[in-house]
This record gives structure tokens, sequence and C-alpha cells, in this order.
């Protein structure tokens, strides 16, 4: 022990050394604070955009578990944002209004229908395994389309407003309260995942799978896991966007949300956590503000976006094929 | 009865839509492992030809002039397409850059058409019906189905016999190696993402009478496609054909039998085929031994 | 004292070559052994074969006495039968403490656990940071596997696979581009392994391989030429006329070794 004495600053394993800690520690509280007190400052739509913003980043941290963390490049999370959107709003419409019991239902509802779905995609890699969920979106995204119990193209709406532990909210500003708790605590979740013994295994997959296979490891399980736990990340996204929107339609499950949620997380840098939330926040306000610059057409700039992100970013985006990206950091 | 065999037919003209659709996606995914996402968009390209210049109904040479305006404007995107995911090193940015090219395509057609759907007559003398069995049925989607068996013996002639086969066949196997003999594989490439694009493009113009033009249709018909090329096996062309007449099948019996859930059909189709062959039924490696 | 490994007749072919051909051996209990040959002998096709990376075209693998020869590579790694690579095959992106770590944990059946960070799982840390100090690294273990030398990833190499715990592992050419101090702290770590532990190894570095093994077996052209102990193999003319270098300066020319 001598020599580790001697030479690693952080005998007990920290991935760290406490330096950096504190200064992560300080922003991450400047940021809390800022998202807490927004609603107290800000007018109701950048509140409502907002609220929109943290549900997308719940969705986008689910495909940054699959992408980033395991390397799986995915484009059929939106579906299981979308089965916890109508779930939570199947809830809402003939349940109860109670937010907790509509995201935990939504997160169960994710995390069966990836269980449903995903072991016809995790036994592929790289880029069949992309084409695969792909596959698998769209065809739930069409499913939501044309089902009538779930109002087909119409969409669901006549949601009633969510209360949280039996008490009505009475502004806008208290469900983007409610959204930002769930959303840390889902970023929380995936932080301590990300960083955990099974988070290991993950990134281990990612850089080597034949050498996981080498020391025993049945990387088909690891990767049948992390696609349920991403699924019921997702739903309590969707649950979250139910909440704020309070009406789902088939377009929130759609090929386009698919993705930009792959494009966040290729522009916020895969691997880190806070990077591809902070991805999602910018890529849906390039959507929903800048789309009334370009006549509601904010889809021909994302589009330019991903075309521009591919050339002028290619260290990230190389990194992210080829797996060879830093240490995850929350 | 009657509806089975109408729905057969239906199946079968699907499915030599889906086999010109597909084709490109399974051979440019085959030899160079791009999984063009852009496939959709050009294929809704076509449909929006067809919508421009078939719009009020026209003639013979109305409708061929928009196949043959739908095939070079097919062409020139593959080939756009085809350069820029060759400047992108790797995989995933490739099939990042097509997306990124679907995007754009799609929202620049709506800007162009707007967002309302738009149906298509058959063209003039084939506009009709015929009695089969006793049962009526349009005479142009008969045409269709010829299409696709001729476009199925052409291809196959082509591709599994040819010299210029050879070398497509050859560059699926080992892309590097047919470097190393000396032929100019990234003409080929180019070549080939150009003319599967250009037969989805013409696939759009075809459709058009039977799934008119929209928004939105684009992904629908990528993910026919991706499904066929999954089923059928990657890169071989007689898995595209069988993947193709397959789901063209499941997609006319969901559409007659439960319209609500034939999404789901083909999801169902697309897992028991993966279930048993997780290679798909025909691919390249055992597909293309000619 | 039992055969923990036994090859019954072992073959691997592509297509017309074969590059194991009907390969007999038993490796006991606690045994050093060495398997050496010229180049293109068909080692590395035995190791992977053995390790079930590659499958085998004819013949057995049995470990410990049963037959593991249909198992994949996983299901024999968790049976005790380790590898390592000849060009290192590490997890780049991650820590040097995270790569051991992989290995340890997966035997403290840990592995799929996220209730808790990973530093919080004290008995896996302090095992994989046990490894790492053995073989010299332990002062690395917060840096990326990317930032080490080659000789250093070659001692990680051997830090992971004695991670997991193996009853045996075989050693693909351990000390190629190790530093000469390297190789004798290789040398050493094996020295001490317990004998619990049976270690086969492939080595180039006769010096090694006449330090370590307590048996030598020759492979030539996919079969095994000879066997036995090291004073038997080296007195053996067939393998000095196969492998060593002909004895005698005269026999390069005749060609009569025998």
């Amino acid at each position: 022990m001598t020599m580790l004495q001697t030479s690693a600053p952080a005998p007990t394993g920290t991935v760290r050394g406490p330096r950096p800690a504190r200064r992560g520690a300080v922003i991450a509280t400047a940021v809390g604070v800022l998202l807490v007190a927004a609603p107290l400052v800000l007018g109701a739509y950048p509140v409502s955009m907002m609220t929109r913003m943290l549900a997308f980043a719940v969705l986008v941290l689910s495909v940054d578990l699959l992408t980033g963390v395991t390397g799986m490049p995915t484009l059929g999370q939106a579906a299981y944002f979308g089965v916890g959107a109508y779930t939570a709003a199947l809830v809402g419409v003939h349940v109860t209004s109670d937010g907790a019991v509509q995201a935990a239902a939504a997160l169960a509802a994710g995390l069966v229908a990836a269980a449903a779905t995903g072991w016809v995609a995790v036994r592929a890699r790289g880029i069949v395994f992309l084409m695969l969920t792909l596959a698998i979106g769209e065809s739930v995204h069409q499913l939501a389309d044309t089902w009538s119990a779930v109002g087909g193209s119409n969409g669901l709406a006549g949601m009633p407003p969510i209360s949280v532990f039996g008490a009505a909210l009475p502004a806008a500003g208290f469900v983007y309260w409610w959204v930002l708790a769930v959303a840390a605590l889902v970023f929380a979740a995936v932080a301590l995942v990300a960083r955990s013994p099974y988070g290991r295994t993950l990134r281990g997959i990612r850089d080597n799978e034949a050498r996981m296979r080498a020391l025993g490891y049945r990387p088909a399980l690891a990767r049948f896991g992390v696609y349920c736990l991403a699924g019921a990340v997702a739903g309590v996204g969707g649950a979250l966007w139910a909440a704020q929107a309070r009406f789902v339609s088939p377009g929130d499950l759609g090929f386009e949300v698919a993705a930009l949620a792959l494009l966040s997380v290729v522009i916020g840098g895969s691997g880190s956590l806070w990077g591809p939330c902070l991805g999602a926040a910018l890529v849906l306000l390039v959507r929903d503000s800048l789309s009334a610059y370009v006549g509601g057409h904010g889809a021909l700039v994302l589009g330019v976006v991903f075309v521009a992100v591919v050339f002028l970013m290619p260290r990230g985006l190389a990194g992210l094929a080829r797996s060879r990206r830093k240490e995850v950091r929350s | 009865m009657d509806t089975y065999l109408v729905s057969v037919l239906n199946g079968l003209a699907m499915g030599s839509l889906l086999f010109a659709i597909a084709l490109g996606l399974s051979l440019v995914f085959g030899m160079m492992d791009v999984l063009n996402l852009a496939h959709g968009a050009v294929y809704l390209v076509g449909a929006y030809v067809a919508v421009a210049l078939l719009g009020d109904g026209g003639g013979p040479a109305a409708f061929v002039a928009a196949v043959l305006t739908a095939a070079a404007a097919g062409a020139a995107l593959g080939g756009a397409l085809a350069a820029m995911t060759r400047a992108a090193p790797h995989h995933l940015d490739q099939a990042l850059l097509t997306l990124g090219v679907a995007l754009v395509v799609a929202e620049l057609l709506t800007v162009a058409f707007g967002s309302d759907v738009h149906s298509l007559p058959a063209p003039v003398p084939v506009d009709g019906g015929v009695r089969i069995l006793g049962e009526t049925y349009p005479v142009y989607r008969l045409l269709v189905i010829a299409f696709g068996v001729v476009l199925a013996i052409a291809v196959h002639r082509l591709v599994e016999r040819g010299p210029l086969g050879a070398v497509i066949r050859a560059a699926v196997a080992d892309r590097a190696m047919v470097a190393a003999l000396g032929v100019n594989t990234g003409r080929v490439l180019v070549g080939v993402f150009a003319a599967g694009a250009a037969l989805a493009a013409v696939g759009g113009v075809l459709a058009g009478p039977i799934l008119g033009a929209q928004p939105g249709l684009d992904e629908k018909v990528l993910l026919l496609a991706l499904v066929v090329v999954v089923v059928g096996g990657l890169g071989s062309v007689r898995g595209a054909l069988l993947g193709a007449v397959l789901i063209g099948q499941v997609q006319a019996l969901g559409v007659a039998l439960l319209p609500e859930y034939a999404s789901f059909l083909l999801f169902a189709a697309m897992a028991a085929v993966l279930l048993v062959r997780p290679a798909g039924l025909l691919p390249a490696a055992a597909g293309v031994r000619a | 004292m039992t055969a923990v490994l036994e090859l019954q007749g072992l073959t691997r072919s592509y297509g017309s070559l074969t590059a194991v051909d009907h390969v007999d051996l038993v490796v006991r209990e606690g045994e050093r052994h060495a398997l050496i040959g010229p180049n293109g002998a068909g080692k590395s096709t035995l190791f992977a074969t053995v390790a079930g990376t590659l499958r085998a075209t004819s013949g057995r693998v049995l470990l410990n006495g049963r037959d593991v020869t249909a198992l994949p590579e996983s299901a024999r790694a968790r049976r005790g039968l380790l590898r390592t690579y000849q060009h290192s095959s590490l997890f780049l992106g991650c820590t040097v403490l995270d790569n051991v770590a992989l290995a340890a944990q997966r035997v403290q059946r840990v592995a799929h656990r996220f209730d808790r960070p990973a530093r919080r799982f004290r008995r896996t840390q302090a095992r994989a940071l046990e490894h790492l100090e053995s073989v010299g690294l332990a002062g690395r273990a917060h840096d990326l596997v990317s930032a080490l030398s080659h000789g250093e990833r070659r001692q990680l190499e051997v830090a992971m696979v004695l991670a997991a715990e193996p009853t045996l592992v075989m050693f693909d050419e351990p000390t190629a581009g190790m530093s000469a101090a390297e190789t004798e702290r290789f040398v050493t770590l094996l020295e001490g392994l317990p004998r619990t532990l049976t270690v086969v190894i492939v080595e180039h570095d006769l010096d090694v391989v006449f330090r370590l093994a307590d048996r030598v077996t020759v492979l030539h052209l996919g079969s095994v030429l000879a066997s036995g102990p090291p004073e038997a193999i080296r007195a053996d003319e067939a393998v000095q006329a196969a492998y060593l270098g002909a004895a005698r300066t005269e026999d390069l020319f005749t060609g009569g070794a025998r």
C-alpha cells in the first residue's frame, strides 16, 4: 500500500481528485438555483418552454445511457417516450390526476415496452442496431397514428391538470417545479447507474465487447438490461412531457423526435450526462423558437445543423462511433 | 375469398414497389455499411414529382416524363448523398448525415407543396378496372405487379449474372479486396447509390396513384423498406425480393383485416424472422452466390 | 495430480489449411506449462480454440474433466479458463482501475449492481488495486488506459486476467514488448503465484520459458513435436532442428539434424 499512498492522491479509488469535484459541485449548485428560481423571474411562455426542455432532456438522458455509456446508437427511444406520454395521459384521463402515479405508470410502461421489443434489437451492434431501433420506433409511432383507442392521428386530448400528492398545482410554475424535481431525480438515478459497477460493465461493452466475453461476461444480458432501463427513463420523460402539454399526439414519438434526441447527445458530447441535457435544451430552443423566424420550419434548420455537426465536430462523432471517449462524468 | 384475392394482388403490387425502393437501401448498406436514412425522403421526392407533373391527370407521355424526371432527381440526390457520406469517416456519422438530409428534404417538400394530402389518378389509358374471378381490380396495380416482375428479372440478370454484378457482389463481400484488385470501387459505389436512389424515386412516382403524397409518408416508406431489408437480409438482391414480397403481403393483409394494428403486424413479422434467422432470410453471403 | 486441461485430438482448420492438427495435451494442476514453437506453428490458433474464441473443427477440450468444447468463450471463462492476448486487448476508454475492476466485479458477482457508486464497493476496489500493485501500476490507477505505454498495457493485461481469479491462465506471449525490468517483474510475479493456479504460457523468450516452466510442449506445423520436462526438451534433437536452431552449424548445410 505504500506505493499507492505516495503516488495516488485518492486512495479510496475516487475517479477524480477533490478539486474538480468541488468546482463541479459549485457549478451544479448554481445551475440548480437558477433552474429553481426561473419561474419567479420568467414569464409563462419561457417557463412552459423550459418545462418541455426538461422533459425532453429526460428522453435525451435515456438515449445517452444507450449511445454514450454503452455505445449503442439508437433512434428508437422516442417510442418509449411516447408510450410513457400516452400512459400518463390515459391515467390522467381515466384514473387520477396525481403526477407521481402518472410518472410511475409511465416508468413501468416504458420498461415493459422496452423489454417486449428490445430483444429484437440488442443482439445487433452498431449501425444494424440503429436500424432495428428505428424500425421499432417507427412501428410504435405508426401504431399510435392508427390506433383509435389512443385517439389515432388526432392524438389524446382532455388530460386534466396534474396534481401532486393530492394538491392541485395552481400555476404553470408549479408544474415546472414538479417536472424539474422529477427530472433531477432521474438525472441522479442515471448518474448513479453510470458510476455503478453496472455502468462500468456497460462501458466495458462499449469499449471492447469481445474482451468482456473473454472475462466471462454475457454482454447480451447487460445490453438488454440497459435497454430496459433506458426504456423506463424515456417513459418517465414522456409522463413529464404529457404533464406540461396535457395532450399527446403521434408526432411526439415520431422520427423527428428520435432524430433530435440523438442529435442532442451528439452535440452535447456522448458519455457525459450534463452535456446532452444542454444539447437537449439547445435543440428544442432551435426547433421551437427559431422556427418562428423561418416560417415554422425549424426542422429545416435542424437538418442543416445535423449535417454541420458531422462535418464540424468530427472528433466528437468519431468518439461516438469508435467508442474512444473519456470517463463518464455527470 | 374474393377479398383475399384482392388482398393478395394488393400485396403483390405493394411488394413490387417495396422491391424497387428497398433494393438501393440494401445494396448501399451491403457495400459500404451506409444506412441511408434519407431513402424515404428520396422516395417522397419522386411522389411529389408525380404530384407536380400528373396532379391534374395525364396521359402516358406525362407519366413517362414524370418517371424520367424522378429518376434524374433521385440519381442526383443519391449521387450527392454518396459524395457526402464518402467524406464522413465513420458509419454513424454517415447515418447522421443522411438523417440531416432526410429532415431537410422532407421539410423543403412541405415548404413547396404544403402539408395537404395529395392523391393521384392513374394515368389515362390504364385508369380503369378489369374483372378477375368476379372482382373488379384496377388495371394500374396489375401493371405495377408486372413492373415488379420485370425489374426483378432485370436486376437479377444484372447483379447476379453480369460482369458489373460480379463487381457489386464482390464489393458487398469485401470492398477492400475489390479495391486492391484495381477496380475503382468509389465509382461503383456512387453508381449503385445513385441507381438505388433513382429506383426509390421512380417507386415514388409509380406508387403515386396508390399511396398518394403527403408529409410523413417518407417515414412510413422508410420503415417498410427497413423491415424489408432486415427480413430479407442485408446486401442481398434475392433477400430484398423475398422480403418485399413477404412484407407486401403482410402489409396488405394487415390493412385489409386489422387496419389499426397494421404496423404492429409489420413489427411482429420482423421480430418473428429475426428470432429464427438473426441475419435475415437470405443474407448476402448466401444470397448472392449465383 | 488431476488434469486441469486436457486436449484430445484438437483440430482447427481454415479451409484446406490445418493450423492445429490433432493436438493431444494434458496440463496438470499447478503446472507451469510452456508452449513453444516457431512462428506459424499454430500456437495462437491453439490458444484461441482452447479459450473458445475459435470453434474447434474436431476434437475435444476438457476442463477439469468436463467437456467444454461446445461452450462459448464466456462460459469457459466463468469456469476459470482465462487468457491474455498477444496484442493487448483492453478497455481503452476506461481507467486502469476500471479495467481490472471489470474482472474483479464479475467474480464477486456485483457486475450488474447499480444501487451504489462503484467506489463504494470496497471489496472490488481493494481487490483491483491489489492486482494493480502486484504489477506496479497502482500509481496509474486513475489514468485512462489510452495513456499507458505498451509495456504498461502488457502488465495491465496480466493484472486484469489474474483479477478474474482463474484456475487456469493462458498467457499469449506476455513479455513481448515489455522492457527487461518489466519482464523481470512479470517472471517474479508468476513465480510467486500460488500453485492452485495452473499456467500455460506461449513465450518466445527462452530464458523466461526455461526459468518458469516445469513442462514444455513444442508445437511444429500445428502438431505436437515433443512434450516433456525442460531438460528433456533441451536435449531433444528434433526440437533443436525445428526450433532452437540446429545444434551444429554444419547441419544447416547438410540438413541432417536427425
